[in-house]
């Protein structure tokens, strides 16, 4: 099977400013409804990466593939196999709801009486069932938003591109958006691209990562992996005399990465449990001012891929031994 | 089972074919703009003075009905040649002018407005599928009052007069429904290009207006100042007023030739096609 997205060697300028410089990568499974994360600052090229498999740039060099598609040749083949929500409010404000999801059923390969019923059980399907008959231009943000998932999903694509799908959410808003996505991916075997800022976001939904930073993929990882290592990660703080802390972790088992300031990062063996470590303070007489644990490592991954964090804990051993970055 | 106790299911059906889809584009517009009263109205309107010439032709043609009025005289007044299709397609090309003011603007302007343009481009459809989409609509709705009335006037009198008459005067039939053709072609890109330049519909359609209207003041302007003809060229609506005239066969005023004016309407068409094509990106992209 081929995979979902294939980037080789991939450059795009837009007007005289390279955007994406030469990027390479392989994402994904068709047909194996995975979700893939792009994530990266602002201005890292998430968006025009997207643009571009949608066949929106021309690449200058390199070339991308979408279902062994290629986005520049064969861009009709692709896009008919895609559907897109874009980031920014993108409606025709006069229409209902349901003329406008008929539309782009139709207008994406759907008979006349499918699209109209595609319709109906798509804006069911993300709330907006009581809402079909009004406007577009009269919803809210958050209505929006659903409105604009809708369209993506009307026809039944094998591939989902998702460009920041929780903006302007409230919580409850997007907790149903990342249970939608999960859906689409889990009971509908669609695969998934969720290009966002948000670490909880990708975290919730993503099985694979793909991260960028000005133009360039700077880490790609398997998530689904990372959560079978089931390591732990802690953040602790602590008051006082903390330079035989490491030495004591070490011993335990535990990688630690010092921050200074009383601040550590620490690895923990799935063996060992929090109650050790608490153990371990008592010990040295350490006040604890914080203690916070989660088994996630996305953020970790995420600050070294950006260069905001040098090593991830627990990476690299040198690093651990003496306690400090 | 009712739709909301169904949920969600992905089509795995046949797709239609790609001029199926392309068809969808204009009837959802159709719908849209016979919702307007007042294109409705308009298109009502646009109606009359066929019908009214449809009654020439009759009369023209039944004479006897006329001899208490001075049949005979009045019978010459409205004889049926060029001359008088060529007073019919202007008065057409009016309501034309108008109704495509009326309805062009709201073919692309909220589709930018609303940043629409990825939807429909992240679809199997490119921008040139999109352009003869949105100018279907326009083609249709015009058609409905230009060539399709004209030729219907010139079947009625080719019935009436015999076939004589259709023998000598076949061309104009080829005349009105290709003469109309290419106004429809060069008001669409007008209109089109109008509603992609400006987001705001009710200036969009001022500015469709102010094109054919300012460019005759200006046309008159260069005339007058300069003292010559070819100022001619930069007014629309008289150039086809030439070309028509060559067409129908009736006596070409004086002035730039058919040929010149078809030229510079083809060259401005080609300029409105450039425009088009670069305000119609699905992603603006800042140099």
């Amino acid at each position: 099977m081929p995979s979902v997205i294939e980037i080789d060697n991939l450059k795009v300028m837009l007007g005289r400013r390279e955007i994406l410089k030469g990027i390479s990568c392989r994402l994904g499974i068709s047909g194996a409804g995975k979700a893939i994360g792009l994530l990266g600052p602002n201005g890292a090229g998430k968006s025009t990466l997207i643009q571009t498999l949608l066949g929106f740039h021309q690449p200058i060099s390199g070339s991308a593939r979408v279902m062994g598609y290629d986005c520049h040749r064969q861009v009709r083949q692709v896009r008919s196999r895609i559907g897109y929500m874009p980031e920014s409010d993108s409606f025709i404000g006069n229409m209902t709801a349901v003329s406008f999801l008929r539309l782009m059923g139709e207008i994406s390969g759907l008979p006349r009486e499918v699209a109209l019923e595609k319709a109906h059980e798509t804006l069911f399907h993300v709330g907006l069932g009581e809402a079909r008959y009004r406007p577009l231009g009269t919803y809210s943000l958050g209505m929006k938003q659903m409105a604009k998932l809708a369209q993506a999903i009307v026809h039944g694509p094998e591939l989902v591109i998702l460009d920041e799908p929780t903006n302007g959410l409230d919580p409850q808003a997007r907790q149903r958006m990342l249970k939608l996505v999960r859906e689409m991916k889990e009971d509908h075997g669609m695969n998934v691209v969720l290009c966002s800022h948000l670490l909880g976001d990708v975290e919730q939904v993503c099985d694979e990562v793909v991260i960028m930073k000005d133009g360039l993929v700077v880490h790609q990882a398997d998530l689904e992996a990372e959560r079978k290592s089931n390591r732990r990660f802690v953040e602790l703080e602590v008051a006082g005399d903390d330079s035989t802390l490491a030495a004591n972790l070490a011993a335990l088992g535990a990688d630690a990465l010092s921050e200074g300031g009383g601040r550590w990062r620490i690895v923990m063996p799935a063996q060992l449990e929090i109650s050790d470590l608490w153990q371990v303070m008592a010990k040295l007489d350490l006040p604890v001012r914080k203690l916070t644990h989660r088994r996630d490592t996305l953020e970790e991954i995420f600050l070294k891929a950006v260069g905001h964090l040098q090593r991830t804990p627990g990476e690299a051993k040198e690093v651990v031994v003496n306690g400090s970055l | 089972m009712a739709v909301y106790k169904r949920g969600y299911e992905r089509y795995d059906g046949p797709l239609t074919s790609h001029t199926t889809r392309l068809l969808a584009m204009p009837r959802f517009a159709w719908a849209r703009l016979m919702d307007q009263k007042l294109v409705v109205i308009l298109l009502a309107l646009s109606m009359l003075w066929p019908l009214l010439c449809g009654g020439f032709i009759y009369l023209a043609n039944h004479l006897s009905l006329l001899q208490g009025f001075g049949g005979n005289d009045l019978g010459k007044m409205v004889e049926i040649n060029g001359k008088f299709f060529l007073i019919f397609m202007n008065t057409q090309a009016v309501f034309s002018v108008l109704l495509a003011a009326l309805t062009g603007p709201g073919l692309i302007a909220p589709d930018l407005a609303n940043n629409a343009l990825p939807l429909y481009f992240s679809r199997p459809l490119t921008r040139l599928d999109y352009v003869g989409a949105r100018m279907a609509v326009l083609v249709g709705l015009l058609s409905m009052i230009t060539w399709i009335p004209g030729l219907f006037l010139f079947i009625m009198q080719s019935s009436m007069a015999g076939g004589t008459w259709f023998a000598a005067n076949w061309s104009l039939g080829v005349a009105i429904v290709g003469g109309f053709l290419l106004w429809i072609a060069l008001l669409s890109m007008v209109a089109l290009t109008c509603s992609a330049w400006v987001k705001w519909r009710i200036v969009a359609g001022a500015l469709v207006l102010g094109f054919f209207f300012i460019l005759a003041g200006v046309s008159q302007m260069v005339n007058s100042i300069l003292r010559v003809e070819f100022g001619t060229l930069i007014n629309p609506t008289r150039a086809m007023y030439i070309i028509w005239s060559a067409m129908l066969g009736v006596e070409v005023p004086s002035g730039p030739t058919p040929w010149e004016c078809v030229s510079v309407l083809a060259a401005l068409v080609v300029v409105l096609a450039m425009i088009l094509e670069r305000k119609l990106r699905p992603v603006e992209v800042i140099s």
